[in-house]
Protein backbone atom coordinates (compact mmCIF):
# COMPACT_ATOMS: atom_id res chain seq x y z
CA UNK A 1 0.00 0.00 0.00
CA UNK A 2 1.18 3.50 -0.61
CA UNK A 3 2.00 5.25 2.62
CA UNK A 4 3.52 8.70 2.84
CA UNK A 5 5.12 7.70 6.11
CA UNK A 6 6.93 4.68 4.73
CA UNK A 7 10.14 6.52 3.74
CA UNK A 8 10.51 7.90 7.23
CA UNK A 9 9.82 4.48 8.69
CA UNK A 10 12.70 3.15 6.59
CA UNK A 11 14.93 5.94 7.78
CA UNK A 12 14.79 4.59 11.31
CA UNK A 13 18.46 4.36 12.25
CA UNK A 14 18.47 0.67 13.09
CA UNK A 15 17.05 -0.02 9.63
CA UNK A 16 19.85 1.75 7.82
CA UNK A 17 22.52 0.83 10.35
CA UNK A 18 21.55 -2.69 11.33
CA UNK A 19 24.54 -3.24 13.52
CA UNK A 20 24.42 0.02 15.38
CA UNK A 21 25.53 -0.88 18.86
CA UNK A 22 23.23 -0.47 21.78
CA UNK A 23 26.04 -0.84 24.24
CA UNK A 24 24.80 -3.55 26.62
CA UNK A 25 26.87 -2.19 29.48
CA UNK A 26 24.88 1.04 29.33
CA UNK A 27 21.83 -0.60 30.87
CA UNK A 28 23.69 -2.06 33.82
CA UNK A 29 25.70 1.11 34.37
CA UNK A 30 22.61 3.34 34.30
CA UNK A 31 20.74 0.96 36.56
CA UNK A 32 23.56 1.10 39.07
CA UNK A 33 23.37 4.89 39.08
CA UNK A 34 19.61 4.76 39.52
CA UNK A 35 19.97 2.38 42.44
CA UNK A 36 22.48 4.62 44.16
CA UNK A 37 20.10 7.54 43.66
CA UNK A 38 17.30 5.48 45.18
CA UNK A 39 19.44 4.39 48.09
CA UNK A 40 20.29 8.00 48.82
CA UNK A 41 16.65 8.87 49.35
CA UNK A 42 16.53 10.19 52.89
CA UNK A 43 12.88 9.49 53.47
CA UNK A 44 10.39 7.95 51.13
CA UNK A 45 7.45 7.70 53.45
CA UNK A 46 4.46 9.77 52.59
CA UNK A 47 3.79 12.65 54.87
CA UNK A 48 0.21 13.16 55.89
CA UNK A 49 -0.95 16.68 55.11
CA UNK A 50 -1.86 18.62 58.22
CA UNK A 51 -5.41 18.93 56.96
CA UNK A 52 -7.29 16.12 55.28
CA UNK A 53 -10.99 15.32 55.20
CA UNK A 54 -12.68 12.17 56.43
CA UNK A 55 -15.62 11.14 54.29
CA UNK A 56 -18.47 9.00 55.57
CA UNK A 57 -19.94 6.19 53.52
CA UNK A 58 -22.63 3.64 54.21
CA UNK A 59 -20.41 1.09 52.44
CA UNK A 60 -16.82 2.20 52.75
CA UNK A 61 -15.54 -1.01 51.14
CA UNK A 62 -17.48 -0.29 47.95
CA UNK A 63 -16.33 3.33 48.16
CA UNK A 64 -12.71 2.31 48.32
CA UNK A 65 -13.04 0.13 45.25
CA UNK A 66 -14.89 2.88 43.41
CA UNK A 67 -12.51 5.73 44.21
CA UNK A 68 -9.50 3.69 43.12
CA UNK A 69 -11.06 2.34 39.96
CA UNK A 70 -12.97 5.40 38.75
CA UNK A 71 -11.02 8.39 40.03
CA UNK A 72 -7.57 6.86 40.09
CA UNK A 73 -6.83 7.11 43.80
CA UNK A 74 -4.11 4.98 45.34
CA UNK A 75 -4.73 3.48 48.73
CA UNK A 76 -1.99 3.83 51.33
CA UNK A 77 -2.29 0.16 52.22
CA UNK A 78 -0.07 0.27 55.26
CA UNK A 79 -2.39 2.83 56.85
CA UNK A 80 -5.61 0.83 56.60
CA UNK A 81 -7.42 -0.04 59.84
CA UNK A 82 -10.10 -2.69 60.00
CA UNK A 83 -12.18 -3.43 63.04
CA UNK A 84 -15.46 -4.87 64.25
CA UNK A 85 -18.05 -2.34 65.31
CA UNK A 86 -21.76 -2.75 65.83
CA UNK A 87 -21.46 -6.36 64.75
CA UNK A 88 -20.12 -5.27 61.45
CA UNK A 89 -16.68 -5.21 59.92
CA UNK A 90 -15.63 -1.62 59.37
CA UNK A 91 -12.66 0.03 57.80
CA UNK A 92 -10.75 3.25 57.74
CA UNK A 93 -8.68 3.78 54.62
CA UNK A 94 -6.43 6.56 53.38
CA UNK A 95 -6.37 7.38 49.71
CA UNK A 96 -3.93 9.51 47.81
CA UNK A 97 -4.15 11.43 44.55
CA UNK A 98 -1.15 13.60 43.77
CA UNK A 99 -0.25 15.26 47.04
CA UNK A 100 -3.79 15.11 48.37
CA UNK A 101 -5.01 12.61 50.91
CA UNK A 102 -8.54 11.73 51.86
CA UNK A 103 -9.65 9.37 54.60
CA UNK A 104 -12.78 7.29 54.21
CA UNK A 105 -14.75 5.36 56.78
CA UNK A 106 -18.16 4.19 57.81
CA UNK A 107 -20.76 6.83 58.65
CA UNK A 108 -20.40 7.20 62.40
CA UNK A 109 -23.36 8.38 64.41
CA UNK A 110 -22.06 7.62 67.89
CA UNK A 111 -18.67 9.19 68.24
CA UNK A 112 -17.81 11.43 65.32
CA UNK A 113 -21.34 12.33 64.26
CA UNK A 114 -20.69 12.27 60.56
CA UNK A 115 -23.23 11.15 58.01
CA UNK A 116 -23.14 9.79 54.49
CA UNK A 117 -24.82 12.05 51.90
CA UNK A 118 -27.47 9.41 51.29
CA UNK A 119 -28.64 9.74 54.90
CA UNK A 120 -29.04 13.49 54.61
CA UNK A 121 -30.28 13.72 51.07
CA UNK A 122 -27.44 16.05 50.14
CA UNK A 123 -23.78 16.71 50.73
CA UNK A 124 -22.24 19.74 52.38
CA UNK A 125 -18.74 19.72 50.93
CA UNK A 126 -17.04 19.50 47.60
CA UNK A 127 -13.65 17.84 47.25
CA UNK A 128 -11.38 19.78 44.91
CA UNK A 129 -8.47 18.08 43.21
CA UNK A 130 -5.78 19.33 40.90
CA UNK A 131 -4.89 16.62 38.44
CA UNK A 132 -2.19 16.33 35.86
CA UNK A 133 -3.79 15.79 32.43
CA UNK A 134 -7.41 16.57 33.15
CA UNK A 135 -8.42 15.28 29.71
CA UNK A 136 -6.98 11.86 30.44
CA UNK A 137 -8.48 11.82 33.91
CA UNK A 138 -11.90 12.70 32.56
CA UNK A 139 -11.72 10.10 29.78
CA UNK A 140 -10.71 7.43 32.26
CA UNK A 141 -13.43 8.32 34.76
CA UNK A 142 -16.13 8.36 32.10
CA UNK A 143 -14.99 5.03 30.70
CA UNK A 144 -15.09 3.61 34.22
CA UNK A 145 -18.69 4.71 34.65
CA UNK A 146 -18.36 7.97 36.59
CA UNK A 147 -21.55 9.89 37.26
CA UNK A 148 -20.52 13.20 35.72
CA UNK A 149 -22.51 16.11 37.09
CA UNK A 150 -20.64 18.87 35.27
CA UNK A 151 -19.15 18.16 31.87
CA UNK A 152 -15.52 18.87 31.09
CA UNK A 153 -15.19 22.52 30.15
CA UNK A 154 -12.80 25.46 30.20
CA UNK A 155 -13.86 27.85 32.92
CA UNK A 156 -13.48 31.63 32.62
CA UNK A 157 -11.00 31.79 35.51
CA UNK A 158 -8.49 29.68 33.63
CA UNK A 159 -9.17 26.11 34.58
CA UNK A 160 -10.32 23.04 32.68
CA UNK A 161 -12.60 21.14 35.00
CA UNK A 162 -15.36 18.64 35.49
CA UNK A 163 -17.36 17.40 38.41
CA UNK A 164 -18.65 13.99 39.32
CA UNK A 165 -20.69 12.52 42.10
CA UNK A 166 -19.44 9.29 43.57
CA UNK A 167 -21.45 6.19 44.40
CA UNK A 168 -22.88 7.68 47.59
CA UNK A 169 -23.24 11.29 46.56
CA UNK A 170 -19.99 12.94 47.59
CA UNK A 171 -19.15 15.60 45.06
CA UNK A 172 -15.75 15.75 43.43
CA UNK A 173 -14.31 18.59 41.39
CA UNK A 174 -11.35 17.75 39.17
CA UNK A 175 -9.40 20.51 37.48
CA UNK A 176 -6.16 21.51 35.84
CA UNK A 177 -5.14 25.14 35.41
CA UNK A 178 -4.71 26.46 31.90
CA UNK A 179 -1.22 27.44 32.94
CA UNK A 180 -0.40 23.83 33.79
CA UNK A 181 -1.99 22.60 30.56
CA UNK A 182 0.15 25.00 28.55
CA UNK A 183 3.24 24.02 30.52
CA UNK A 184 2.78 20.41 29.48
CA UNK A 185 2.40 21.43 25.84
CA UNK A 186 -1.38 21.20 25.77
CA UNK A 187 -3.66 23.73 24.13
CA UNK A 188 -6.23 25.92 25.75
CA UNK A 189 -8.80 28.20 24.14
CA UNK A 190 -7.97 31.90 23.81
CA UNK A 191 -11.45 32.68 24.98
CA UNK A 192 -12.32 30.21 27.73
CA UNK A 193 -15.88 31.41 27.89
CA UNK A 194 -16.21 30.32 24.29
CA UNK A 195 -16.37 26.79 25.57
CA UNK A 196 -14.60 23.96 23.85
CA UNK A 197 -10.87 23.42 23.93
CA UNK A 198 -9.16 23.85 20.61
CA UNK A 199 -7.40 20.83 19.23
CA UNK A 200 -4.49 22.72 17.75
CA UNK B 1 5.30 -9.99 41.57
CA UNK B 2 5.49 -10.13 37.79
CA UNK B 3 1.74 -9.78 37.61
CA UNK B 4 1.65 -6.40 39.24
CA UNK B 5 1.05 -3.51 36.87
CA UNK B 6 3.52 -0.69 36.42
CA UNK B 7 1.08 1.54 38.30
CA UNK B 8 1.19 -0.83 41.25
CA UNK B 9 4.98 -0.97 41.18
CA UNK B 10 5.16 2.82 41.15
CA UNK B 11 2.64 3.06 43.99
CA UNK B 12 4.66 0.55 45.99
CA UNK B 13 7.84 2.52 45.31
CA UNK B 14 6.36 5.46 47.21
CA UNK B 15 6.76 3.53 50.42
CA UNK B 16 9.61 1.31 49.30
CA UNK B 17 11.80 3.20 46.84
CA UNK B 18 13.79 0.13 45.85
CA UNK B 19 10.76 -1.26 44.06
CA UNK B 20 11.34 1.37 41.39
CA UNK B 21 14.15 -0.76 40.01
CA UNK B 22 11.49 -3.10 38.63
CA UNK B 23 10.31 -0.33 36.39
CA UNK B 24 13.81 0.04 35.02
CA UNK B 25 14.06 -3.70 34.38
CA UNK B 26 10.78 -3.69 32.52
CA UNK B 27 11.28 -0.69 30.25
CA UNK B 28 14.88 0.50 30.13
CA UNK B 29 15.78 -1.52 27.05
CA UNK B 30 12.94 -0.14 24.95
CA UNK B 31 13.45 3.43 26.11
CA UNK B 32 17.18 3.15 25.46
CA UNK B 33 16.58 1.95 21.89
CA UNK B 34 14.27 4.91 21.35
CA UNK B 35 16.87 7.34 22.66
CA UNK B 36 19.59 5.81 20.48
CA UNK B 37 17.38 6.19 17.43
CA UNK B 38 16.77 9.83 18.13
CA UNK B 39 20.05 11.14 19.50
CA UNK B 40 22.67 8.44 18.93
CA UNK B 41 25.55 8.21 21.39
CA UNK B 42 24.08 10.86 23.68
CA UNK B 43 21.44 8.28 24.56
CA UNK B 44 23.67 6.71 27.23
CA UNK B 45 23.37 9.59 29.64
CA UNK B 46 19.81 10.42 28.68
CA UNK B 47 18.68 6.95 29.68
CA UNK B 48 19.76 7.51 33.26
CA UNK B 49 18.20 10.95 33.17
CA UNK B 50 14.83 9.54 32.05
CA UNK B 51 14.67 7.19 35.00
CA UNK B 52 15.97 9.77 37.44
CA UNK B 53 13.22 12.18 36.39
CA UNK B 54 10.65 9.37 36.49
CA UNK B 55 11.76 8.38 39.96
CA UNK B 56 11.51 11.91 41.25
CA UNK B 57 8.08 12.40 39.72
CA UNK B 58 6.67 9.02 40.68
CA UNK B 59 4.38 10.64 43.21
CA UNK B 60 2.46 12.37 40.43
CA UNK B 61 2.05 9.23 38.34
CA UNK B 62 -1.57 8.71 37.31
CA UNK B 63 -2.53 5.49 39.00
CA UNK B 64 -5.35 4.85 36.57
CA UNK B 65 -2.77 3.97 33.89
CA UNK B 66 -1.51 0.43 34.39
CA UNK B 67 1.20 0.64 31.73
CA UNK B 68 3.93 3.20 32.42
CA UNK B 69 5.65 2.92 29.06
CA UNK B 70 3.88 5.91 27.47
CA UNK B 71 4.79 7.99 30.51
CA UNK B 72 8.46 7.02 30.14
CA UNK B 73 8.35 7.72 26.40
CA UNK B 74 6.97 11.14 27.27
CA UNK B 75 9.79 11.92 29.68
CA UNK B 76 12.35 10.66 27.15
CA UNK B 77 10.83 12.79 24.41
CA UNK B 78 11.00 15.95 26.49
CA UNK B 79 14.66 15.27 27.21
CA UNK B 80 15.36 14.67 23.52
CA UNK B 81 14.05 18.18 22.87
CA UNK B 82 17.27 19.51 24.38
CA UNK B 83 19.22 17.70 21.68
CA UNK B 84 17.60 19.16 18.62
CA UNK B 85 20.76 19.97 16.73
CA UNK B 86 22.22 16.53 17.25
CA UNK B 87 19.02 15.03 16.00
CA UNK B 88 19.02 17.02 12.76
CA UNK B 89 22.60 15.99 12.02
CA UNK B 90 21.76 12.42 12.78
CA UNK B 91 18.80 12.37 10.41
CA UNK B 92 20.97 13.75 7.62
CA UNK B 93 23.53 11.04 8.21
CA UNK B 94 20.80 8.39 8.17
CA UNK B 95 19.61 9.76 4.83
CA UNK B 96 23.08 9.17 3.33
CA UNK B 97 23.17 5.63 4.63
CA UNK B 98 19.65 5.01 3.40
CA UNK B 99 20.59 6.15 -0.10
CA UNK B 100 23.35 3.55 -0.18
CA UNK B 101 21.36 0.81 1.39
CA UNK B 102 18.06 1.22 -0.41
CA UNK B 103 19.42 2.16 -3.82
CA UNK B 104 18.63 0.18 -6.94
CA UNK B 105 20.07 -3.33 -7.13
CA UNK B 106 21.29 -3.07 -10.66
CA UNK B 107 24.64 -1.33 -10.86
CA UNK B 108 23.82 0.76 -13.92
CA UNK B 109 20.52 1.77 -12.47
CA UNK B 110 22.21 2.50 -9.20
CA UNK B 111 24.63 4.89 -10.78
CA UNK B 112 21.79 6.62 -12.59
CA UNK B 113 19.61 6.66 -9.56
CA UNK B 114 22.21 7.41 -6.97
CA UNK B 115 22.16 11.18 -7.29
CA UNK B 116 18.40 11.19 -7.09
CA UNK B 117 18.39 8.72 -4.23
CA UNK B 118 20.75 10.82 -2.16
CA UNK B 119 18.61 13.88 -2.77
CA UNK B 120 15.36 12.07 -2.14
CA UNK B 121 16.48 10.64 1.15
CA UNK B 122 17.88 14.00 2.18
CA UNK B 123 14.43 15.44 1.49
CA UNK B 124 12.85 12.89 3.80
CA UNK B 125 15.33 13.81 6.52
CA UNK B 126 14.77 17.52 5.94
CA UNK B 127 11.02 17.09 5.97
CA UNK B 128 11.23 15.39 9.36
CA UNK B 129 13.66 18.00 10.67
CA UNK B 130 11.48 20.86 9.47
CA UNK B 131 8.39 19.68 11.30
CA UNK B 132 7.45 21.62 14.43
CA UNK B 133 8.71 19.80 17.48
CA UNK B 134 5.35 18.46 18.61
CA UNK B 135 4.62 17.05 15.18
CA UNK B 136 8.02 15.43 14.83
CA UNK B 137 7.75 13.85 18.26
CA UNK B 138 4.32 12.53 17.43
CA UNK B 139 5.40 11.24 14.05
CA UNK B 140 8.51 9.45 15.26
CA UNK B 141 6.67 7.83 18.17
CA UNK B 142 4.22 6.58 15.59
CA UNK B 143 6.44 5.36 12.76
CA UNK B 144 9.59 4.40 14.66
CA UNK B 145 8.21 3.23 17.97
CA UNK B 146 4.85 1.86 16.80
CA UNK B 147 2.94 3.54 19.62
CA UNK B 148 -0.81 3.81 19.17
CA UNK B 149 -2.51 7.21 18.96
CA UNK B 150 -3.76 6.64 22.49
CA UNK B 151 -0.28 5.88 23.80
CA UNK B 152 1.17 8.92 22.04
CA UNK B 153 -1.57 11.09 23.56
CA UNK B 154 -0.60 9.81 27.00
CA UNK B 155 3.11 10.22 26.34
CA UNK B 156 2.88 13.79 25.06
CA UNK B 157 -0.04 14.88 27.24
CA UNK B 158 -2.17 15.98 24.33
CA UNK B 159 -5.70 15.03 23.34
CA UNK B 160 -5.93 12.10 20.95
CA UNK B 161 -7.47 14.41 18.33
CA UNK B 162 -4.24 16.40 18.35
CA UNK B 163 -2.24 13.24 17.69
CA UNK B 164 -4.51 12.43 14.77
CA UNK B 165 -4.26 15.88 13.23
CA UNK B 166 -0.49 15.96 13.70
CA UNK B 167 -0.09 12.62 11.90
CA UNK B 168 -2.34 13.86 9.12
CA UNK B 169 -0.34 17.05 8.73
CA UNK B 170 2.88 15.04 8.70
CA UNK B 171 1.45 12.81 5.99
CA UNK B 172 0.64 15.84 3.89
CA UNK B 173 4.10 17.20 4.56
CA UNK B 174 5.79 14.02 3.41
CA UNK B 175 3.53 13.40 0.44
CA UNK B 176 5.33 13.14 -2.85
CA UNK B 177 8.68 12.40 -1.30
CA UNK B 178 9.23 8.84 -2.44
CA UNK B 179 12.84 7.78 -2.63
CA UNK B 180 13.88 5.05 -5.04
CA UNK B 181 13.69 1.79 -3.16
CA UNK B 182 14.48 -1.52 -4.77
CA UNK B 183 14.24 -4.92 -3.17
CA UNK B 184 15.73 -5.94 0.13
CA UNK B 185 13.67 -3.81 2.40
CA UNK B 186 13.29 -5.35 5.74
CA UNK B 187 9.91 -4.95 7.37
Amino acid sequence: MSDELEPLRRLRPDNVLPDEPGDPTVLSRQKEQLMSLIDDQPDTTIRMPDLYPRLAYADEFAALEYLVRVFGFTELREARMEHEWDGRSQMLAWLRLGTGIVMIGHANHDVHLIYAPGELGHTTVMLNLNVHDIDGHYAHAVAAGADVTMELEDAFYGERRYEATDLEGHRWHFGESHEAIRARGGEVPDDPEGGKPTTH
Amino acid sequence: MDESTDAEVIAASLADAGRFAELFDRHARVIFRYLVRRVGPEADDLLGEVFRVAFERRETYQQCRPDARPWLYGIATRLVARHRRGEARRLKAMARFAAQRFGADDMAERVAASTDAVEDWARVADAATDLPEGERDTLLLYVWEDLSYQEIALALDVPIGTVRSRINRARAHLKGIAPVVEGRMSS
